[in-house]
């Protein structure tokens, strides 16, 4: 029992620390949406992250693929939200898995409907005199280049 | 190098040692930057050799091929003996010269190489420090005179090395080699900042390293430990950390005539107080280093004392005792590291040098029991086409580490609840302790396992760990933690209530009081350092010895002169209200008439009414209490006091019915000299004179005579009546009405009572014996007055009085 168990140290407790979430399975989102899976290696004051085999999850409905990428170092101003991954609860999910490439196609073909709905819902508004800013096309200073 | 100063155009005069001192600030904000671990190595060498080394053995080199190879990269023919490398020095070890594809193929690497052995060190240093004293100059700061004897060798190939690395400048240097040495100037700005960078870098890193041990140990005040040690109680002390240590002469002064700045700089000597601001002993952004060899770290001490620098005591400091000894002698070191693990397979070349992973696979081996120590290279759980840990993470050049707790560690059954965590409320601790138990029970048969297999686990070392938790620690340091953390504080207290109630104090353990690291607020003032016996302030200011560029005193002054000061100014802003307020009155006054014309008949009635209680009100205001014929001494003195009273007065007399007019003439007239005391600043009685000469001609005998005897009231009053230019005038005023009087009606009564004559007497006695210096000229004279002295005195005198007066025969 000694030698299985490790020496507990008890940082911090009752404050959100991740010294304890050390060489624990992850799930972390990052700001632009990606989801990383992988093994909390390090961590710093700023909650800069190191993960090791990190797998980059991408789900699209109700499926889901994942693509390895191996050593991630994460900015910690970067991340929306980590939590432990039970590994026991890992594998007992609804969610199917498929391969990379149909994960990705499935992904490409939903962003695709997503930009079509986005631009349709632009021109109906624009037609009612409303004209909202496009992130993606909206200059520094603002001003909308009207292509 | 003062070629070199025209690139560095932010190079001052006061860098005397010019690019060298800016070498040093370099390299230091590298070390703020990348912190105290970060290598500054060039991981992309690192790789390439542990790479090689790689295939190598995958090439079925075995062991004893690695060996010779490790054992001829370590040179110096050490092999045989287990000893720490220089700390300082990354090694590229020679043995990734030998690679042909390293483009100085012209060099004798290869050649060394057959060599093999003992003298490989030496020979390669020789070959280099022939070929290209330029560049063993530069790693000559390194060596001769210096800390760590072990550096020189292993410093020049490391040096040699980087020329090597950038491939624009081979031809300079490789050509150069056989004729001479290079001209230092050949090699790019670049090449010579690098250059001189790897010589420099091991020091102060070193020196803030030992600075931050020094921290953990000591506590507050970070002294090199070299120098703590030997003057431990002294007086001494105190200074030391009042003032810091003074700056070492830099140890490297020139020699042989060599330039100076060709060598590495000088260590950073940066007293604490003057100059740029200290590099924070411990920049609290780096994580910890590895302990390194304990003889480095005191021969370092010694040579370099760094800055010492006077710190807030923090607390919580003191609580985070190290787990494992901070000074363990390389063998100690080496034996934790090597004897619980039967040899690992790592190639010798790698030697005692553990690199994260292998301590981290020790603490794995330690947790998970011995026999499963030893798994050769580690099998990624789970799978995956990722290579094996071996090639990639370029090892520390840390020495070895225990890597967590000593072994002994494994024997605590329980938890280690941490001093460090009573900062928190104990019952919160307790409430987590058990959590914590209870975790760890359910899981610990599966954790273990699972942590067994884990190869990669415990990366981060418990030191590591320990450093990141102090600094959340520090975050929570507060000076009022009520402000800060209010809800913190109140649900402890309430739920510590509630327990209470519910458990009818049974438990006695509870403390009343909250525990959170609670940081004393101190007072940082700062006081600039001064030299005694030095004139004046220092020239050079800094950020932490600003000057003073405007000397500001502070007068202050005591509360009874406040209070005086204040009641003076009270007064006389009593005095203005008041004249304000006649002042309205008069403007009222005297827009009467307009006013008049314009109103309709019915209201000029109440018109006039009005007019006559506002004349009224000012006189009122004027004179005294109870007295109705007498003007106020005060008020009047008050009044006039003020420059604006006066015109307020001079406004006013016109107005007023003749009865209270005189009354007014006669209240200047007796305190005339006061008022011309007050006066001397203004000068502005004489705009009396004008309304009081109306006045005068409109006095009766009686009436005037007085105002004479008034004007002459006091004693020594007239003398000084005479010094005054409206008191000449109103005199001279008095007399010529007089004479006007008399001369005009014999009948009047002024010479009824022998007032008058005696009147005139003690003037005219006064007009001859006052000084004609003390006898101010009037504003005008009279044309009469000759004519009435000529009655009263004789001839004598009158001529005298006449000469004085300057009264000409003419004016009768």
């Amino acid at each position: 029992m000694r030698f299985t168990s490790r020496p507990k140290m008890n940082y911090m407790p009752g404050t959100a620390s991740l010294i304890e979430d050390i060489d624990k399975k992850h799930l972390v989102l990052l700001r632009d949406g990606r989801t990383l899976i992988g093994f909390l290696r390090s961590i710093d004051q700023f909650a800069n992250l190191v993960l090791q085999q990190t797998v980059e999850r991408i789900h699209v409905g109700k499926r889901y693929g994942d693509i390895p990428r191996g050593i991630f170092i994460v900015r910690g101003e970067n991340v929306v939200l980590l939590g432990e991954i039970d590994l026991e609860k890992e594998s007992d999910t609804s969610l199917q898995q498929v391969c990379i490439e149909d994960i990705l196609e499935e992904q490409r073909l939903q962003q695709q409907s997503r930009q079509e709905a986005e631009k349709t819902k632009h021109l109906a508004l624009k037609e009612r005199g409303l004209v909202m800013p496009r992130p993606d096309i909206m200059d520094e200073y603002g001003v909308q280049h009207q292509y | 190098m003062f070629r070199f100063q025209s690139l560095d155009e932010d190079c001052t005069l006061e860098k005397e040692e010019g690019l060298v001192e800016e070498e040093d600030e370099i390299d230091q904000f590298n070390d703020d930057t990348f912190g105290d671990g970060a290598i500054d190595d060039d991981w992309q060498e690192e790789h390439k050799r542990l790479a090689e080394l790689e295939e190598q053995k995958n090439n079925g080199l075995g062991g004893l091929g690695l060996g010779a190879l490790g054992m001829g990269g370590m040179g110096g023919g050490n092999a045989s003996t287990v000893h720490l490398p220089p700390p300082a020095s990354r090694v590229p070890h020679p043995s990734s010269l030998p690679p042909p594809h390293h483009s100085l193929s012209s060099m004798p690497p290869p050649g060394l190489e057959e060599r093999g052995g003992g003298d490989l060190a030496e020979s390669l240093a020789m070959l280099i420090l022939g070929a290209d004293p330029a560049i063993a100059s530069v790693g000559g700061p390194a060596g001769p005179g210096d800390r760590s004897t072990g550096l020189p060798p292993p410093s020049i190939p490391q040096q040699h090395h980087h020329p090597s690395q950038l491939p624009p400048h081979h031809p300079l240097t490789s050509s150069g080699l056989p004729p001479g040495p290079p001209h230092p100037s050949l090699l790019s700005y670049q090449q010579h900042q690098h250059l001189i960078r790897r010589g420099a870098a091991p020091m102060p890193q070193m020196n803030s390293h030992n600075i931050w041990e020094n921290n953990l140990g000591f506590g507050p005040v970070s002294i090199t430990p070299g120098l703590l040690t030997q003057m431990e109680d002294s007086p001494l002390m105190s200074i030391i950390k009042e003032v810091g240590l003074p700056n070492r002469p830099p140890p490297m002064m020139s020699e042989d005539g060599r330039d100076l700045s060709e060598r590495a700089p000088p260590p950073r000597s940066s007293s604490p107080v003057i100059g740029s601001p200290p590099v924070r002993a411990v920049p609290i952004g780096t994580p910890p280093k590895q302990p390194m060899s304990h003889a480095m770290n005191h021969q370092q001490q010694i040579h370099h004392p760094t800055a010492v620098h006077v710190r807030a005591p923090v607390q919580h400091q003191h609580r985070y005792p190290p787990s494992f000894p901070e000074r363990i002698s390389p063998n100690t070191l080496l034996n934790i590291a090597n004897s619980p693990l039967c040899r690992p397979p790592f190639p010798a070349g790698m030697g005692p040098v553990l690199s994260q992973i292998q301590r981290a696979q020790m603490l794995n081996s330690q947790v998970a029991g011995f026999p499963r120590g030893c798994q050769g290279p580690p099998l990624l759980p789970g799978g995956g086409g990722f290579r094996p840990f071996f090639g990639q993470p370029p090892p520390h050049r840390m020495g070895p580490h225990p890597g967590g707790p000593p072994p002994n560690h494994n024997h605590v059954p329980c938890p280690v609840i941490r001093h460090n965590t009573t900062h928190l409320h104990p019952q919160h601790r307790r409430m987590l302790t058990q959590r914590m138990q209870s975790r760890g029970g359910e899981r610990g048969g599966r954790v273990g396992d699972w942590r067994s297999r884990d190869p990669y686990s415990n990366l981060m070392t418990q030191r590591e760990k320990e450093w990141v938790a102090k600094i959340q620690m520090m975050q929570l340091q507060s000076t009022d933690p009520y402000l800060d953390d209010y809800y913190y504080q109140n649900y402890f207290e309430k739920m510590e209530k509630r327990q209470e109630r519910d458990r009818d104090g049974v438990r006695k353990e509870h403390t009343t009081k909250l525990i959170t690291p609670q940081v004393a607020k101190l007072e940082h003032t700062y006081r600039p350092v001064q030299f005694a016996g030095s004139l004046g302030k220092l020239t050079v200011s800094s950020v932490n010895n600003p000057r003073k560029m405007i000397d500001t005193v502070v007068t202050s002054r005591t509360d009874d002169e406040e209070k005086r000061e204040k009641q003076v100014w009270n007064k006389r802003r009593q005095i203005l209200y008041t004249v304000e307020k006649m002042y309205s009155l008069l403007l009222e006054v005297q827009d009467f008439e307009k006013r008049f014309m314009q109103t309709p008949e019915e209201q000029r009635e109440a018109l006039l009414e009005q007019h006559k209680t506002h004349t009224l009100q000012l006189y009122a205001s004027l004179k005294e209490k109870e007295w109705d014929d007498r003007v106020s001494d005060e008020q009047c003195l008050l009044i006039m006091s003020v420059r604006k009273g006066k015109r307020l007065i001079s406004r006013l007399i016109p107005f007023l019915p003749p009865l209270q007019a005189a009354t007014v003439v006669m209240g200047i007239a007796r305190n005339l000299p006061a008022l011309a005391k007050k006066d001397k600043q203004d000068q502005v009685l004489c705009w009396l004179v004008e309304p009081i000469a109306v006045v005068i001609s409109s006095l009766s005998s009686a009436s005037l005579t007085d105002l004479l005897q008034e004007l002459q009231g006091s004693e020594g009053q007239l003398s000084r009546v005479l010094q005054n230019k409206f008191g000449v005038t109103l005199l001279y005023l008095i007399l010529s009405e007089g004479e006007r009087m008399q001369s005009s009606n014999p009948t009047c009564q002024l010479m009824d009572d022998n007032r008058w004559t005696e009147l005139v007497f003690s003037v005219t006695r006064e007009l001859l014996n006052v000084p004609s210096s003390s006898l101010s000229p009037p504003l005008f004279t009279p044309p009469n007055l000759l004519s009435l002295f000529s009655r009263y005195v004789d001839r004598q005198r009158l001529e005298l009085l006449q000469e004085k007066l300057q009264i000409s025969a003419l004016s009768r």
